[in-house]
């Protein structure tokens, strides 16, 4: 077998842990409930809410109103536990005592945890554009739907990443949870409150800062890609959705990302292989 | 020893090779099997080992099935093959962790307690695989525990390991000696007066005798004799001696927990060092 096969076993084992764990079950029967109730419930309050002009468009509602919460969120609780709960069920010590590298399981258990978070997520924009498609009609610009997966597959990747790094350092699937969770909300309203500084100060600094932070490339990312790609009227409503829209670049969001997810995955790389694979913790 | 958990002290060379720095290579032929596993349970043992087997780069399905099979039959699994390790019993898992460690004919088997948790049936069961597989396969094993009667039944060479310092090693017996200065002969008699005792004692050899009341029948006494070392079989005396005084002798024989006396000895050593 070949390291690549090697890795894919330990891709395939993670997705069916993670699964097993019934987290993600959970987070599927979320998903759909966020990917079919809006719709249902924009339709049942009438047309007189919603212009007959934005019915085409109106698969974005369950993209882009759910997205930066509820993805980001997704990424933490399938990261977080990927390593961490090895340890504490004293699992990852019985595949480690075989001859395989640390880095084939690292890999695995990684591309495992994001494949599966990137299910979920291609089942949100599923039902999003099923949903939208029944309740309101033939829906317009699909074609952009592709870039925008894979504008929120990478724009997840730094929660993703940095909940995974967590989970291997701290080794307590809770604890990673918790300090994850709180990475997120603390960028996130540190975020929302440098914008508004920044609205009644004008000082560029507060700009800087909640640029840099994570959720803001994290949530403007696919909407700066559907912006692009829909039309003018659509994109000021996404704008709304999220005010970091104004602030980076497609180029600048995609940089500052990566570089979070990049580091995480390197600090937990190197931890995990320079660390002591011990029996259960208790 | 498996690279999992770096030295404080000391190294560990497999096949001369480091199994930190080079753990692949070094373990190649190494197969581990943990005490009381902690094993995903939402797996079934079919599903562990074929797990296992892409760990250790089965590249043929036909092997790859047979050896699964092979295995899961050796260790007496093969009828919950498909049984979730959630629903097994503790000793159960403890075979399945044993049968992990069977695939891909490996040439060395360290074994963690692998006896915990198991009937006696499933005790001898076992006793009879590892000795086949040291037999047979021309294997080593390496076992791990602190049941002295199986490491005596087992083994043909221990080592006595205290605060991570090996304080003996050699084969049983030369162990036993080398931490007792005396042999053990266990005899059950009916209750033997003061002036047989005497006599035992007089025997040239004979360092110390103790007595205890059998539990079972107050007919019976059993009666340990040390001997000092270098050991002498005095049985054929002790016999005599007790048969002529007129008490009844119901068996004499070699103790046979001299491993687990020689263990506790060993480490008052250790504590003292």
């Amino acid at each position: 077998m070949t390291r690549e096969e090697v890795i894919i076993t330990f891709a395939k084992y993670e997705i069916k842990r993670a699964i097993a764990r019934k987290k993600v079950l959970a987070l599927v029967a979320f998903t759909i409930l966020l990917g079919t109730v809006p719709y249902y419930a924009l339709s049942a309050a009438g047309t007189t809410l919603i212009p007959n002009t934005a019915y085409p468009y109106i698969w974005v509602v369950g993209i882009f109103a759910v997205g930066p919460l509820f993805l980001n969120f997704t990424a933490i609780l399938i990261a977080a536990g990927a390593m961490s709960e090895e340890y504490e069920q004293g699992t990852a010590e019985l595949l480690l005592s075989k001859p395989v590298r640390r880095t084939d399981y690292f890999i695995g258990k990684f591309l495992g945890g994001y494949t599966l978070f990137i299910s979920i997520l291609a089942l949100n924009i599923f039902l999003s554009v099923a949903s939208a498609y029944t309740f309101f009609g033939t829906q317009s610009n699909l074609n952009i739907i592709p870039g925008l997966f894979a504008a929120q597959a990478f724009a997840s990747l730094v929660f993703f990443s940095l909940a995974f790094m967590l989970g291997e350092l701290i080794r307590r699937s809770s604890l990673a949870y918790i300090f994850s969770s709180a990475v997120f909300f603390s960028s996130y309203i540190i975020s929302t409150f440098m914008g508004l500084i920044y609205t009644l100060t004008g000082k560029e600094i507060y700009k800087t800062i909640q640029i840099y932070l994570p959720t803001s490339p994290a949530n403007a990312l696919p909407i700066q890609y559907a912006t692009t790609q829909l039309p003018t009227s659509l994109t000021t409503v996404l704008r709304f959705i999220n005010t970091a829209t104004t602030g980076p670049t497609i180029n600048l969001s995609i940089e500052i990302l990566l570089t979070y997810s990049v580091l995480a995955i390197a600090v937990a790389a190197v931890y995990f292989l320079r660390q002591d694979i011990s029996r259960k913790l208790s | 020893m498996l690279g999992l958990i770096r030295p404080t002290s000391g190294q560990v060379k497999i096949n001369g090779l480091d199994p930190i720095t080079h753990h692949v290579e070094a373990l190649r032929n190494v197969a581990y099997s943990p005490e009381l596993p902690n094993i995903q349970t939402f797996l079934t043992p079919k599903e562990l080992l074929n797990l296992i087997s892409h760990e250790l780069n089965f590249t043929d399905n036909q092997t790859r099935d047979n050896e699964i099979k092979k295995a899961l039959e050796t260790v007496g699994l093969h009828e919950y093959a498909d049984t979730k390790v959630g629903k097994l019993s503790k000793g159960m898992v403890q075979r399945l962790s044993v049968a992990q460690a069977l695939l891909g004919k490996p040439e060395t088997l360290i074994l963690d307690e692998p006896m915990i948790g198991l009937d006696p049936a499933g005790t001898a069961h076992l006793r009879e695989v590892f000795r086949d597989f040291a037999k047979k396969g021309n294997g080593t094993v390496f076992l791990s525990s602190h049941i002295m009667n199986e490491v005596e039944s087992l083994c043909n060479s221990v080592a006595i390991i205290h605060k991570g310092k090996i304080l003996f090693r050699g084969p049983a017996k030369e162990v036993e000696q080398k931490i007792l200065n005396y042999s053990l002969i266990q005899l059950e008699t009916s209750p033997l007066n003061a002036e047989t005792m005497q006599q035992l004692q007089q025997i040239p050899g004979i360092a110390d005798i103790n007595t205890a009341n059998n539990a079972n029948t107050a007919d019976t006494v059993t009666v340990e004799i040390a001997v000092n070392q270098p050991y002498t079989d005095l049985r054929p005396q002790i016999a005599d001696l007790i048969i002529k005084s007129g008490f009844k002798l119901y068996t004499i024989k070699p103790a046979e927990n001299m491993l687990e006396r020689a263990y506790i000895e060993a480490l008052k050593v250790g504590d003292t060092k």
